[in-house]
């Protein structure tokens, strides 16, 4: 199997430098770029499978990168941000950025981030499979074709919006959707921009699905930024 | 504020009735004294009207010294002396045309000092925004500039702990993780730090936004995870959804500060309990442990004035700052914290209003 390649965006070396030498152990080939300027020409010269982008750059707003990398490519892109920073991550994501991780960050946590996106990205690729491969992860399934969403055996009963908001979080499993990204997707692009109706409809599925709606299983929050289904567990 | 406003009404009557009565006094010497021509004392009322004007708020008492001095001038310097009349001849295009003229200066002055009021207002205002902007981009820089750093440090020992390659010796991963632990440390003393800048800024300006209690807990408890992957919490909540006027992030790392410390102080099982309580005009939250931790409550005070021993202060990494982070976000929220012994554990409550005060 060939290797995956990522290219590293981050004005810090010491930041560079390790995360590569972590892809590195993990199978992967790496570039650095520390300027925007940089990253741009690498990702248009050597097509990179995944890019992890530090949105404070000395030379060019974070953003823009992603909005010109996005005009003609769908490579995956991890923002890495500061945590304070929840509305310039909605702006990346919303911009289309795939995901974020927040500094400072554990390397399983980094990995499996990057893992998911580069699943994702696989499946638009070839077509997508999903609508027809049901969603499973510690005893809940989502079956799509059915509609039918079952919790260790037994029906769950969701109303059709209910249903929608989880289906949409369990198509892109792993990966953070922002409120807006959810709103527009259930309640369509006139959706209004509040987003309490989502968080009391999440309450309320929260209150069907889990457990202890305080110690989610099958859907956590990320405050000020959206909602992050646990990855499908049959997903190969 | 009612008394403000009486106070500057009653400045205002005083100047328009002082300066009127000046004007009146000098017009009267000159009268008597110098000449009986009504154009130089219609110029020292004139005068008179455009101080009042400008030393009053308002249009009101500019157009009433107007009136006034007219009918002044009518009655005391104008021919027939200590008489009303406007009806000789010439007399109403006179007055009136005086009387117009006075007007329209009272008013634009009144106009201008009313713009002027409304621009240093204005400037004002712009002056704050941009103070609060440079705020924000200094907590955005230091918060970037401090956690960058770290990061490299926590990545680089987990990496080096990681490698297959070259493995370590089990000397040397002791001091690997020594590094980890303190980089761990620091880390938590810096959002600390960028919690209470959030605060200290201006007053107490705090920017709360309705949140779901299920969810903030959430997100605390995996980054207490982060930290603490050992540690286990026994939550409860209420079974109906709580929206709860807060700054999630700050509320988050009372939550984060108060179970470390409650994890930290059970002796053996790592685990702390969390139980939300609705009551009729707040939530209150409890943090408990199964410890013997009289200590913390002692730094608890300690931290917060009730106590002054500081022999414990410096000891406990971190637990002391923890506490009086929480002291500080809990009363800017307006709510209450406690801390107080049981006879196996401690207890740290806070609450936080569930009506935003304004």
């Amino acid at each position: 199997m060939s290797k995956f390649t990522a290219l590293v965006v981050d004005d810090e070396k010491n930041i560079c430098d390790f995360l590569s030498k972590l892809l590195m152990q993990n199978n992967y080939r790496v570039n650095c770029a520390y300027t925007g300027r940089d990253a741009l020409s690498f990702a248009t010269s050597q097509c990179p499978d995944m890019i992890l982008l530090d949105l404070g750059l000395p030379d060019m707003d974070g953003m823009e990168i992603i909005s010109q990398i996005r005009s003609w490519s769908g490579c995956p892109i991890i923002v890495i941000s500061a945590r304070s920073q929840e509305r310039d991550k909605v702006r990346a994501l919303d911009a289309g950025a795939d995901d974020y991780i927040t500094k400072p960050f554990g390397t399983m946590e980094l990995l499996a981030r990057i893992r998911t996106s580069l699943r994702h990205s696989n499946r638009l690729n070839s077509g997508g499979s999903l609508p027809n491969h049901p969603y499973q992860s510690n005893g809940l399934t989502i079956d799509f074709s059915r509609r039918k969403v079952t919790l260790n055996g037994a029906p769950v009963h969701l109303t059709p919006v209910e249903y929608k908001i989880v289906s949409y979080l369990a198509k892109n499993s792993g990966k953070v959707m922002t409120y807006s990204a959810v709103m527009s997707n259930v309640w369509g692009p006139y959706a209004e921009s509040d987003n309490k109706i989502l968080r009391v409809n999440m309450a309320n599925i929260r209150r069907k699905l889990e457990k202890n709606p305080a110690q989610p299983v099958y859907i956590h929050t990320e405050l000020g930024v959206g909602y992050r289904m646990a990855e499908d567990g049959q997903d190969p | 504020m009612g008394k403000d406003l009486v106070k500057h009404q009653l400045r205002n009557i005083g100047v328009t009735a002082g300066l009127l009565l000046l004007a009146t006094g000098l017009a009267f010497i000159l009268f008597f004294f110098i000449s009986k021509s009504p154009a130089n004392i219609t110029l020292f009322y004139f005068i008179g009207v455009l101080s009042i004007a400008r030393q009053t708020d308002g249009y009101f008492y500019g157009i009433f010294a107007s009136f006034c001095s007219i009918i002044f001038i009518n009655y005391f310097f104008s021919y027939p002396y200590f008489d009303i009349n406007f009806l000789l001849p010439t007399y109403p295009f006179t007055f009136s045309c005086m009387l117009t003229l006075s007007l329209a200066t009272s008013a634009s002055v009144s106009y201008i000092k009313k713009q002027n009021r409304a621009l240093r207002l204005r400037e004002r205002q712009l002056a704050e925004a941009e103070k609060e902007r440079m705020r924000e981009n200094i907590l955005r820089s230091i918060s970037h500039d401090l956690r960058t750093p770290l990061t490299g440090i926590l990545g680089s020992a987990s990496s080096i702990a990681g490698d297959l390659e070259s493995p370590v010796s089990p000397e040397q991963q002791k001091l690997l993780s020594h590094i980890q632990d303190d980089a761990g440390w620091l880390l938590h003393l810096v959002e600390n730090l960028l919690s209470i800048m959030r605060i200290a800024g201006d007053g107490t300006r705090l920017e709360t936004v309705p949140e779901l209690v299920e969810e903030v807990i959430d997100e605390a408890v995996m980054r207490l995870h982060k930290q603490m992957p050992e540690a286990r919490i026994d939550i409860s909540v209420p079974e109906a959804a709580l929206l709860v006027p807060m700054d999630a992030m700050l509320i988050e790392q009372v939550l984060i500060n108060l179970l470390a410390s409650a994890v930290a102080h059970d002796p053996d099982g790592h685990s702390a309990h969390l139980t939300v309580e609705e009551r009729a005009k707040d939530v209150a939250f409890h943090i408990t442990d199964d410890g013997v931790g009289p200590d913390n409550v002692r730094l608890f005070q300690i931290f917060n004035g009730v106590s002054s021993d500081s022999s414990a202060a410096d000891s406990q990494k971190g637990i002391g700052t923890g506490f009086s982070v929480c002291h500080t976000i809990i009363n800017a929220h307006k709510g209450r914290i406690v801390a107080q012994n049981y006879a196996n554990g401690a207890e740290f409550m806070f609450t936080l209003p569930k009506e935003a005060s304004a």
